[in-house]
């Protein structure tokens, strides 16, 4: 499990929206699928975490499984691995006296824990068969 | 020069190049005889590799070896985690941008 955690200077509910609503504009540049710097992301409470670059593409980076504002967001997530075979996020949002601290508990699942240890295919599927058998021998 | 792994996977003759690289040690001019392409080209492409970190060569002139660079495929879980410190330090500067609540 990897656990990681930020202390944040707001409230639980402020920090919920700032990790979800405004997550395009926190979310690395580096780790968007389309490599569109300008991409939005997009959390759906209603299930969908998906990207939407420019030029149209819209690519899911994983899934809402638990949206509890402020406490508690859970996603499976799919980048590193795949979509059927997703890693496990979950995310408290916990108060601190004025403050708010944000944990990220990232865990593989049953269909993706002989992946864990693996090395990083690449998003794209096209690769997949070459870094596979690059990775296997 | 330093280039994105995922760049220099992104050519089908670099990433024949990796598949050739499996197990054994090759010479540019070993690589170059099994591609219907330039000896200058497939020395483009060993060059573009190496500034990913995917492949790594020994040797001088032209007893240069490539051999694949394990180190250069990150693990996932490194990957990940590597993703969270950066994505949460990212979402901290984000929040001392906002104004406060108490503002």
């Amino acid at each position: 499990m990897i656990q990681k955690s930020v202390l944040l200077r707001c409230s639980p509910i402020e920090a919920f929206h700032l990790f979800t609503t405004r997550i395009s504009e926190w979310w690395p540049l580096t780790h968007r699928p389309s490599k569109d710097p300008h991409s939005e992301l997009v959390l759906e409470a209603s299930g969908r975490f998906h990207e939407r670059a420019a030029d149209g593409r819209d690519i899911d980076l994983g899934r809402v499984v638990e949206w509890d504002p402020p406490r508690r967001l859970m996603l499976d997530f799919y980048m590193g691995t795949s979509a059927d075979q997703p890693t496990a996020v979950e995310i408290l949002f916990v108060p601190e006296g004025e403050a708010t601290r944000v944990t990220v508990y990232h865990r593989s699942k049953p269909e993706s824990a002989h992946l864990w240890t693996r090395r990083v295919g690449v998003f794209e599927n096209s690769w997949q068969s070459v870094l596979q058998s690059l990775v296997n021998w | 020069m330093q280039v994105d792994p995922l760049d220099a996977l992104g050519n089908p003759v670099r990433r024949k190049i990796l598949t050739h690289l499996r197990g054994s040690s090759l010479s540019v001019k070993e690589i170059a005889a099994l591609f219907p392409v330039s000896r200058p080209a497939i020395s483009r492409h060993l060059r573009v590799l190496s500034q990913s970190g995917l492949v790594e060569s020994h040797g001088r002139g032209a007893r240069h070896h490539y051999t694949i660079n394990l180190k250069g495929f990150t693990p996932v879980r490194e990957f990940i985690d590597d993703f969270w410190d950066t994505a949460l330090a990212r979402l901290e500067a984000l929040s001392k941008e906002k104004p406060s609540s108490k503002a």
